[in-house]
């Protein structure tokens, strides 16, 4: 019954990307995301579709999963080829019916703007399978730690992220059984008008809001136990991979805006 | 050394401040087990917060290794402490973050932090959980991920909070282990616990009672004397078979550690075998012949599953007559709580029937009572929250609350608090008071999941009688426990559930027979042991 909290479809196993740093896979993923949509042409394109693939591959993602992910854009980049490909002013390179036709340099348009959604789906979906949303979270608050230069509680930001996507799955747990009890005490959630049913509620809401002072209560205690301060905004240090990757995006992106 | 030195300590409760350690003197040894044994309520889980700095003390202080000048954080760092209900306890939502939060709070180097975290997590034998999400994590689980995370921070001593209560039999064996060799290390152990199985394995044993030091001794001399172990509150089949033998008279040539194979041969030898048999393990007698009708709580080939994947509960089929009391017994995800939810018809079945008296179970047909039932109380006063489940019945507001009335009695609670705020009301009232809501209901059939988990003695005894007397009334009820032998006098019926299925059904005299626990991969308790040795 345990739901976890995962944007995208996190797998446990462990692999390379999911040893690299949070932050410099979210680095990595905006780099990359300037170079698919800043290249001009095909070749900076197909640069970062080799790299895709080269993750997807090592990291055992399954192309289904990127499948899955692309899945409900279908319409709409459908959509984008067939409006970038076909003309009605009889300007096409292909004449169809009348005016209507087919625009080579339209279709190539279309293709690209196809190809790049198609990319960054397939990024994101790689980041997302080798990194939780907690993780991602605390990453990016990293990425942010500069600015406790200038007096922003940079690590207090970072732990009430963390204890809000904690807390998530727990009130929906604690909400789920509180109805649960309420139901076996004769509670007809489902009967009634509106106002009624809201009425009802009540049967839950109070109940649910003295647990959950009650479990920020030992929350705070747990971490006072743990010697929490509100200072630590841990230092991580970039290992050869973190560099690496976004040493690679970087060059990937420069490959993209300059060289196509 | 870990010392408490009169230590006087008032935690704010429900507003007001009220006394409830009095000058409480302690020691723990470097890699001594110190049992700490007391009824609720007399200052336990006060005494764990104050070892580890999370509670100042009113007077008195907290000396660790001769150092008295402790700061609050050195406090913490030195003297690890492990709480009862795990998820209250993990603050990351994921397990390696989870583990490495105490060190990097410490502002140790990442290398020194990823060392710390490794090692923790392999003492804890659950490395392959490292990239788990810690809300997906089993009680058992979780509980040896909030011990790894208190060790990875190398306190040189460790306060357990009652962590095993909550555990089944097989997680508890874990993290027994885990601290056998962490004692073996020179850990100090204080061990505060209503589980006979570990203040018996103590070093030694300090009682408590209404916030004093009331006795202290090695476990064999608290076995001995009957005074002790009713102020310690506690109760189990080991201490129930020395009383049976006259303990205090069996001298130096007692068993010790009263494992049931020797406690078997001295009864045989001395010739108390059958006075020991009718003493501890008598079960209720052989069932009537089956009333053959529709009448009791019956689920025929129930499935349940929750989305993909294997069903929870997977064509279970149980029935429990009116009167009768039927245990239901697995290891953590066999499916006992979904049972629970299937009987009391809040989860509704893939396939199969769920039926009480003839007629289909909806919700509300059948009190349930959850581990925690105290959660979910709400009315302003305790009157009306137990009146509430009858109201919902549409019974008139009279006929409501002279049920309510009528169960807060059988429950105990007596007149001066029916008009109090349950929230005012202290943990063992409360959870009192929300049974009674349950009870007041006036249901054909009852179902109990986890009624005793981290009661003392005396209240587990309380709520065994609960349900003897609605079995006595005519109810048909159904109780989800890890602990059989506590439950075996009680019980009629058994069934061992094992991956969702039925492993095993038949009358609770079965649970005496160690090979009936084959049937589901569980171990058997103490007294089917105790049983096999006296007639296997």
């Amino acid at each position: 019954m345990g739901r976890t909290l995962a944007i995208g479809t996190y797998l446990q196993r462990r692999t390379w990307l999911h040893g690299v740093e949070p932050g410099a896979k979210a680095l990595a993923l905006l780099l990359l995301t300037v170079a698919t949509f800043g290249s001009r042409g095909p070749l900076g394109l197909a640069l970062v579709a080799t790299e895709l693939v080269a993750g997807v591959v090592t990291c055992h993602v399954s192309p289904r999963t990127v499948a899955r992910a692309i899945a409900p854009t279908a319409v709409v980049l459908a959509f984008a080829l067939l409006a970038n490909a076909f003309v009605a002013d009889g300007s096409g390179d292909v004449a169809l019916v009348g005016a209507l036709g087919v625009s080579t340099a339209g279709a190539v348009r279309g293709a690209l703007a196809v190809a790049r959604i198609v990319l960054l789906v397939g990024l994101v979906c790689l980041v997302s399978s080798t990194t939780t949303a907690p993780q991602l979270a605390g990453g990016l608050v990293r990425l942010l730690a500069p600015l406790g230069a200038a007096g922003v509680p940079v690590g207090d930001v970072a732990m009430v992220v963390s204890l809000a996507l904690r807390l998530i799955p727990e009130t929906v747990g604690e909400f789920d059984r509180i109805v649960l009890a309420q139901r076996a005490r004769g509670v007809r959630f489902d009967q009634g008008g509106p106002l009624r049913r809201l009425g009802r509620y009540a049967s839950v809401v109070i109940p649910l809001t003295v647990a959950l002072f009650q479990r920020s209560d030992d929350l705070a205690g747990a971490m006072r136990d743990r010697c929490y301060s509100g200072r630590a905004l841990e230092r991580v240090r970039w290992g050869a991979g973190s560099r690496g990757l976004v040493a690679v995006a970087a060059l990937t992106m420069a490959a993209c805006l300059w060289l196509a | 050394m870990l010392e408490l030195r009169d230590i006087c300590a008032s935690p704010a409760l429900g507003g007001h401040a009220q006394r409830v350690l009095d000058c409480v003197c302690l020691h723990v040894s470097p890699g001594e087990h110190l049992a700490l044994v007391g009824a609720n309520g007399s200052g336990k889980s006060t005494l764990a917060r104050v070892c580890n700095g999370a509670l100042p003390p009113d007077s008195g202080g907290v000396v660790v290794d001769g150092d008295a000048d402790l700061s609050r954080a050195d406090l913490a760092r030195l003297v690890g402490r492990v709480r009862q209900d795990p998820l209250s306890q993990l603050v990351s939502s994921v397990v390696w973050d989870e583990v490495a939060f105490g060190p990097r709070n410490l502002g140790w180097a990442s290398e020194r932090v990823e060392g710390a975290v490794r090692s923790a997590l392999a003492e804890c034998g659950i490395a392959h959980l490292a990239e788990r999400s810690t809300s997906s994590l089993s009680g058992g689980e979780a509980q040896r991920v909030a011990l790894a995370g208190v060790l990875a921070m190398r306190p040189s001593y460790l306060v357990l909070d009652e962590a095993l209560s909550q555990l089944d039999p097989g997680a508890r064996g874990e993290v027994r282990d885990i601290v056998r060799a962490l004692l073996s290390h020179g850990v100090g152990v204080l061990d505060i616990t209503h589980l006979e199985e570990d203040v018996l394995s103590a070093d030694r044993v300090v009682a408590l009672s209404a916030g004093r030091v009331c006795w202290e001794g090695t476990p064999r001399e608290l076995a001995t004397s009957e005074g002790v172990v009713r102020l310690s509150g506690l109760q189990g089949g080991r201490l129930r078979v020395l009383g049976a033998l006259g303990w205090p008279s069996l001298g130096e040539g007692a068993p010790w550690p009263p494992s049931a194979g020797k406690l078997a041969l001295m009864a045989s030898e001395r010739g108390l075998g059958r006075k020991l048999s009718d003493a501890c393990l008598r079960v209720q007698g052989e069932p009537k012949a089956a009333s053959g009708g529709a009448r009791g709580l019956r689920l025929d080939g129930v499935t349940v599953s929750y989305g993909a994947g294997e069903p929870a509960l997977a064509g279970a089929t149980l029935r429990v007559e009116p009167g009768r009391v039927c245990l239901v017994v697995g290891p953590s995800g066999s499916g006992k709580s979904t049972l629970a939810l299937a009987a009391a018809g809040l989860v509704a079945p893939d396939s199969g029937v769920v039926s009480l008296d003839g007629s289909p179970v909806r919700a509300g047909d059948v009190g349930l009572a959850f581990q925690r039932p105290e959660n979910q109380l709400f009315c302003a006063t305790a009157l009306e929250d137990v009146a509430f489940g009858p109201l919902n019945r549409g019974q008139s507001r009279e006929q409501a609350l002279a049920k309510a009335r009528d169960a807060l009695g059988l429950l105990g609670v007596g007149p001066e608090l029916w008009d109090r705020a349950p929230l005012s009301l202290s943990g063992g009232e409360r959870r009192r008071v929300a049974l009674a809501g349950v009870v007041a209901m006036g249901q054909a059939a009852f179902v109990f999941d986890e009624p005793t988990a981290g009661l003392d003695g005396p209240s587990r005894s309380r709520m065994r009688n609960l349900v003897r007397r609605l079995a006595g009334r005519g109810a048909a009820v159904l109780v989800v426990t890890h602990d059989v032998g506590e439950w075996l006098p009680v019980a009629t019926d058994a069934c061992l559930l094992q991956g969702g299925a039925v492993a095993w059904s038949g009358p609770a005299r079965g649970l005496l027979d160690p090979a009936t626990y084959g049937h589901a991969g569980l171990e058997p308790p103490f007294e089917a042991r105790l049983w096999e040795a006296l007639h296997g």
